[in-house]
């Protein structure tokens, strides 16, 4: 009996303990997120150093840009209430907001700070902040992955980032504490949203100076966005919580949310978790897609959009049988897209007859342009297989033994281009071997020697088509795996780059992209990635055009 | 004895030098580089990156450069600046020799992956909760499979023999990467009795090691109870055993005093290797639960061509194994008097 008095002992104090977390849980509005969060540690969150999705959308969330991506993918402003450029186009002038203060968590008070500086005054974000933000991208000493995005729009970058030029030749000029003054080499229509991408944020700089790179850990950042850092339990969790002082602006406003925890679990983790009850938002992992859509409850709080990024089988069109453009466009036409998107590539948007993500700046339609997207078409391809082995001398056997399809070793891969694989040998006779190579050893062997066809995908750095079309397939980009050399294609892309009229460049990019994908056929485009997200009922989600979730324009009831 | 520890010290040190050599230069000879991205990084970036991490040097003064910070112990006089790539594992503050002159040692380098963070860095937040669950683990495994083979042996063809095999055969054919998923449903998802994954805001301690011990302590208590059957069928028959019942000796006593003890021999053997195993981290029990340990990193290191953490689990492992198997060369001889070591 006393043995079991006990028991109830602690059955009470359990219930206890319970409530409290429940009552505790309810006067703040917190969520708990596992959205573009992958199982271990997030590598970073220092602004100059991200380069992964999840690092990206815990910076959005703390680190202000000058501008923001905007829903039609052009920019709005961030931190700055205003630009002005001058009439040649390529010197933006910057206007911060005044009194935006950098902050930190004191977990000794549980509250939001603003940071005091040496003269005891708060510290609030001045123009010499963003330049140091984006000189220290710049640095390299730095080695910022995600510099060369920067380079090109800011005149003695390039060199001043290889290590040859100086940094005082950097155009990027503190003009008094609250203008920043930027020289672009040639003038691009997007220059204005790149000055806001997270590597060209400002950051602390006597935070860095003084505490090297573990800056980031809690107890030593300074951040100035909508929330501030709380707490990052490595390999576990992050929690972030409203920045009190953040005044808010139409792009930027203040959150509704009190706290964001992001933690770290695999997708079938999270999946799990989310089912009991105890995670608010996640990815739908691509094995459940099935029984979410299937049951009454998890259909009804399944949330999708887009993700820029495109999926796409890449040709070597320097060497091999695939140097020859009828094979690849045989190879192209054969694929059926609308089969993979349905069966295997589910959580897609939809299938890809275009290189260039359709929600981005200046992005070409398909529907527009239904003679220049490829599709599918297997009289066509059949057709372009003859004359391709014709002008080649050989037969498809020859042709088979030739060609291999090189991927990267994850299941979800393996299973697409398992799928094209049947559809060549269905629809062209030909038996091609998959090479499945370990992740590392793939992405290393794509740069040095491409593969005759190898799978492939791109996402997004900023909203713009020249993301896609001039970044990857400009005869002298180092992404350009493929070894594509046209100088039509050069022309029309280095035309739309500095195009002001957008509806000019979207012409321009129409034209790119038939050569890319159709009458050239350097690459086969797949699919259009889409987002798949399981969100409960009671959380209000914005929908999110950078693929990254904004929390500061969530809500929960 | 003293001398066996002396000889076995020595051997520790080579051994641990050949490992670090072997391992160094094995990784290096595989494709690909920890800067290998989908998106590759332009020319200009990659060299920024491989003279900030030394990757720019020849490969014998790699291999020095590294051994060197982890060896070579440094005496400094002012404070340390923190910094992810000079980050020691031992740190002895010094104040009669100056008021920040501290020793330090064993720096084990900067991770690639991780920005900021240090392989020390992950050996002292994410070691620990490895070693406890691993901990845990053993307990479980011998709780529960010393017993049942006993049992099983001692009715030997019976239904309790039966029931203890079966369990055993269970537990060795369902690998944990069904039962970890199955219990986590099962007892975390359906009944919300235990954590699904790791969360110390909602539950304690006990809780969150409770079901990742219990999925990684099984399989091994299985492993554990067919070797103890089997062992302890075979003392039973040996002569010492039928002296000992012939002396008039209790059975009890002839089981506990002199039978089971020098069973134990093959299952000892056994635990020190797995002992290791379990402390280090484990993959798939870790990423079931969420447990922020270090299993992951013995996988993820590797993919990513993560260098300084691809040795630095390596050589923890090694050191591991190493004195757990010093460990249960000291268990024989007092298992087994006959067992000397000189």
């Amino acid at each position: 009996m006393q043995k079991f008095n006990r028991l109830m002992g602690l059955a009470l104090v359990l219930v206890l303990v319970f409530a409290i977390t429940i009552v505790g849980a309810q006067d703040k509005k917190v969520v708990i997120t596992g959205i573009g969060m992958v199982g271990g540690d997030l590598p970073t969150i220092d602004p100059g150093l991200a380069e992964t999705s999840g690092s990206i959308e815990v910076i959005n969330q703390i680190f202000l840009g000058l501008t923001n991506q905007n829903f039609d993918s052009s920019s709005e402003l961030g931190l700055a209430s205003g630009f002005e450029v001058s009439e040649d186009g390529t010197v933006f002038t910057f206007t911060l907001m005044p009194d935006v203060a950098w902050v930190r968590y004191n977990p000794e008070t549980d509250a939001v700070e603003q940071v005091v500086g040496a003269d005891g005054n708060p510290r609030f974000v001045t123009a010499e902040d963003v330049v140091y933000g984006m000189l220290r991208s710049l640095n390299p000493d730095t080695a910022s992955p995600y510099s060369y995005v920067l380079v090109p729009y800011i005149v003695g970058a390039a060199e001043y980032n290889a290590g040859e030029g100086a940094m005082e030749d950097v155009q990027v000029v503190a003009v008094d504490a609250t203008t920043v003054q930027i020289t672009a080499p040639d003038s691009t229509p997007f220059a204005a949203q790149i000055y806001g991408l997270w590597m060209a944020r400002p950051v602390p700089s006597w935070v860095i100076e003084e505490f090297g790179d573990v800056w980031t850990e809690a107890e030593n950042i300074a951040t100035t966005g909508p929330f501030a850092l709380k707490e990052w339990r490595h390999d576990e969790s992050l929690t972030i919580v409203k920045n009190p002082f953040w005044a808010g602006t139409d792009s930027v406003p203040v959150p509704a949310l009190d706290e964001v925890t992001f933690r770290f679990l695999d997708p079938a983790q999270a999946f799990a978790e989310y089912i009991a009850g105890n995670i608010d938002a996640i990815n739908v992992p691509l094995e459940e897609i099935d029984r979410v859509r299937a049951d009454a409850t998890l259909s009804v709080e399944n949330q999708t959009g887009g993700n820029p990024c495109t999926y796409y089988i890449g040709f070597d069109n320097l060497e091999g049988p695939t140097s020859n453009v009828h094979v690849r466009r045989a190879l192209s036409l054969a694929i059926d897209r609308e089969s993979i998107v349905t069966n295997i590539r589910k959580a897609d948007l939809g299938p890809a007859g275009f290189f260039t993500y359709p929600g981005l700046n200046a992005a070409p339609q398909q529907a527009d342009y239904p003679d220049f997207a490829i599709g599918f078409d297997v009289e066509a391809a059949k057709a372009e297989l003859e004359m391709g082995l014709t002008e080649l001398g050989i037969s498809a056997e020859d042709l088979s033994s030739q060609l291999i399809l090189a991927v990267n070793d994850s299941a979800g891969h393996v299973a697409v281009v398992t799928a094209i694989q049947q559809m060549w040998a269905d629809n062209l006779g030909l038996n091609v071997v998959i090479e499945p190579r370990e992740s590392t050893t793939y992405f290393s062997s794509l740069s040095d020697d491409a593969p005759t066809t190898y799978r492939a995908g791109w996402c997004q750095d900023y909203g713009d088509a020249n993301n896609f079309l001039y970044d990857v397939f400009f005869s002298g980009s180092s992404q350009n795996d493929t070894g594509f050399f046209s100088e039509e294609f050069d022309a029309l892309v280095v035309e739309a780059r500095v195009t002001a009229d957008t509806a000019a460049r979207v012409e321009l990019y129409a034209q790119a992209e038939n050569i890319l994908v159709n009458t050239q056929a350097a690459i086969a485009p797949i699919s259009f990635y889409g987002l798949n997200l399981l969100v409960k009922p009671y959380i209000e989600r914005a929908p999110s055009v950078t693929g990254n979730e904004s929390y500061f324009d969530w809500d929960r009831s | 004895m003293m001398r066996f520890l002396a000889r076995r010290f020595l051997w520790m040190v080579v051994i641990m030098f050949a490992i670090s050599i072997i391992t160094f230069f094995l990784m290096r000879t595989v494709p690909g580089g920890p800067f290998d991205r989908e998106k590759p990084l332009p020319e200009a970036t990659r060299k920024n990156l491989a003279e900030k991490y030394n990757l720019d040097a020849s490969l014998p003064q790699q291999y020095l450069d590294y051994m060197g910070a982890i060896i070579v112990p440094r005496l400094t006089v002012e404070k340390l600046k923190p910094s992810s790539a000079e980050n020691y594992l031992i740190n002895i503050p010094l104040p009669f020799l100056g008021e920040e002159t501290a020793f330090r040692w064993m720096n084990f380098g900067p991770t690639f992956t991780k920005r900021g963070r240090s392989v020390n860095d992950i050996f002292i937040e994410n070691l620990p909760i490895s070693f406890n669950l691993g901990i845990a683990a053993l307990i479980v495994a011998c709780a529960i499979g010393i017993p049942l083979g006993v049992i099983s042996a001692l009715r030997r063809n019976t239904a309790y023999d039966y029931f203890g095999m079966g369990v055993a055969i269970l537990g060795v054919s369902v690998p944990v990467i069904i039962s970890a998923p199955l219990l986590q449903y099962v007892v975390g998802v359906q009944m919300g009795i235990l954590p699904v994954t790791w969360n110390p805001d909602k539950w304690g301690e006990f809780q969150n090691y409770l079901l990742p011990a219990f999925t990684l302590g099984f399989v091994n208590a299985a492993l554990i109870a067919r070797l103890t059957r089997a062992s302890l069928l075979q003392v039973l028959n040996e002569d010492y055993i039928r002296t000992a019942r012939a002396k008039g000796l209790p059975e009890r006593k002839v089981i506990t005093l002199h039978a089971l003890k020098n069973s134990m021999i093959p299952v000892i053997t056994i635990l020190g290797p797995l002992l290791a195993a379990l402390v280090t981290g484990t993959f798939v029990v870790e990423t079931t639960f969420g447990i922020p340990g270090m299993g992951r990193y013995f996988v993820t290191s590797i993919t990513a061509r993560d260098y300084t953490v691809i040795m630095g689990t390596i050589l923890l492992y090694a050191l591991f194994l190493i004195i757990c198997n010093m460990f249960v060369d000291l268990m024989y001889a007092w298992l087994d008097p006959r067992i000397r070591f000189d």
